[in-house]
């Protein structure tokens, strides 16, 4: 099969979107799904209104910097543990099986019990760290580990240090799939602090989300979820770039 | 810089590998001594343990039996030390840098400062200078193989260790590659093992070849090469090429038989 050239996937990707509105749409306008389904123009023209802006931005505001803080400790964390478990080989079972757990803890179960730990301000940050966390992790495991024997023959021979050999052939070599991991982080940072907003954070996307819904505010609540959805797409997209420019580079 | 080329003592070695419950011997009882400055090839049917043997001077691999000296020295001092060249089928270039800093590499492991002139002089005899800035991705198959040997050299190794180096190129890219490692070796004059499954590259490059039987590997003899150096081509069209050739074919192919057996 061959690949779709980039015109022809942009448009593809256009086609596809544009169903996706106008079936939304629809759906509103004959109030298919019932009176809690608005028009897509609604939820546009509700999140357009210059005087709700505020609220939009403060919420928004809250949300990106329990991301930004929770991508950036999680991912730090993930990425040393990973490190640290390559360099001695035998903390690596230790490691894995406890960042499985980790893993393996719902988000929404251990929400609470970060509050109470934490506080309610500082939860969506540390769940956000959860979720980036493994996905660090298990992405620079994964591409630490990806040298191929050749490789690892040559830098035996020339007669490499461990050091050497994880700075000169196993990071550069890993750089790919962190860079990968990185953009699978950013819509699972958006999901955490969500999930930890939507437990009575002072504000938020996630606090909006459970308000709108609390009170039947229809219109509000699809907005804060499309405002949500644009986010995380736009921190993916973002990191998409990066990591092409990285594979180009690096592989 | 003063060559210290080394000569290479195989002891006696064997290497058998276990595979689950069953053992398999790779290589029986290497005995050989390859000279100070001396070209040797090894040259014998596929699974015969050729590569086995350039892994236990490479110190990739231990021999369950017999030593492995090279100068005085078991090849991982030699390793330590950053002494040992090798270039393999798999030019194990890094995809990151650039031909360059590939052929660099081996000073940056060995924390010594780069010799620029001396990698210049290697771009140079590759016939790589005008490519020093590309990517390993951006050459053909037969300039990478020749950046993987000009990082073997780069360091100016007591031993040159060549695993079917030009393995994976075409007939005509392979021929030409053997014509410029004859001559950049001419001017190291570097003790070097070649593993090779063409005997006429055996025969062009080296002064002695090792033909070796099917698994487990042994010597089944040793022929010397007459050609003086330096080599040019006419000399695959000699006639005492051609029945070293064919003579070395034939021992060969007496093995191919039994390789699986």
């Amino acid at each position: 099969m061959t690949k779709p050239s980039r015109l022809a996937s942009t448009v593809y990707g256009l086609v596809g979107l544009s169903l996706f509105i106008g079936i939304w749409q629809l759906v509103g306008a004959y109030e298919l799904a019932g009176l809690t389904w608005p028009r897509f123009t609604t939820v546009i023209s509700y999140l357009a209104e210059p005087s709700r802006w505020g609220l939009f931005s403060r919420a928004l505001q809250a949300t990106l910097w329990a991301m930004g803080v929770g991508y950036i400790v999680g991912g730090i964390a993930g990425f040393s543990l990973a490190v640290l478990s390559a360099v001695f080989q035998p903390l690596r079972p230790m490691t894995d099986t406890t960042s499985a757990v980790i893993h393996a803890i719902p988000a929404i179960a251990i929400a609470p019990l970060l509050i109470i730990l934490l506080g309610s301000s500082v939860a969506p940050a540390a769940l956000s760290a959860l979720n980036v966390f493994f996905i660090m992790y298990v992405s620079t495991v994964a591409g630490l580990s990806a040298t191929t024997p050749a490789h690892r023959d040559v830098f035996r021979v020339l007669g490499s240090s461990r050091f050497q050999q994880l700075c000169r052939l196993e990071l550069p070599n890993a750089l790919s799939s962190i860079v990968t991991g990185l953009r699978l982080a950013a819509p699972a940072s958006m999901i955490g602090a969500i999930i930890g907003e939507w437990f009575g954070a002072p504000r938020g996307v996630g606090l909006l989300i459970v308000s709108a819904m609390q009170n039947f505010q229809i219109p509000l609540l699809w907005s804060a979820i499309v405002l949500a959805t644009l986010t995380s797409a736009a921190a993916y997209g973002l990191f998409g770039l990066l990591e092409r420019v990285i594979h180009s580079r690096f592989s | 810089m003063p060559s210290t080329t080394a000569s290479i003592r195989l002891d006696r070695i064997s290497k058998s590998f276990s595979l689950g419950r069953k053992t398999i011997a790779a290589v029986n009882d290497v005995d050989l001594v390859i000279g100070t400055g001396e070209f040797v090839s090894f040259i014998g049917p596929s699974g015969c343990g050729k590569s086995t043997i350039l892994r236990m001077v490479a110190a990739l691999e231990d021999p369950t039996a017999g030593h492995v000296t090279i100068g005085d020295m078991p090849p991982s001092d030699l390793a330590r030390r950053h002494r040992l060249g090798v270039a393999f089928q798999d030019h194990a270039l890094l995809p990151w840098l650039t031909v360059r800093k590939n052929i660099e590499l081996p000073f940056r492991i060995a924390n010594r400062p780069v010799d620029d002139r001396y990698v210049d002089h290697l771009l140079d005899l590759v016939g790589l200078s005008d490519f020093d800035r590309a990517r390993p991705k951006q050459l053909s198959g037969g300039m990478r193989q020749r950046a993987s040997i000009a990082r073997a050299l780069v360091l100016q190794p007591d031993v040159l260790l060549l695993d079917e180096p030009f393995g994976a190129l075409d007939q005509v890219t392979r021929r030409h590659l053997n014509i410029e490692l004859q001559r950049i070796w001419s001017e190291s004059k570097i003790t070097t093992v070649l593993i090779t499954h063409s005997v006429d590259e055996a025969l062009f490059l080296s002064d002695r070849v090792v033909v070796l039987s099917g698994r487990p590997g042994r010597i089944v003899k040793v022929v010397p090469v007459p050609f003086g150096r330096p080599r040019t081509p006419t000399v695959m069209r000699d006639a005492v090429f051609h029945q070293l050739s064919d003579d070395l074919t034939e021992s060969l192919e007496g093995y191919v038989g039994t390789a699986e057996a």
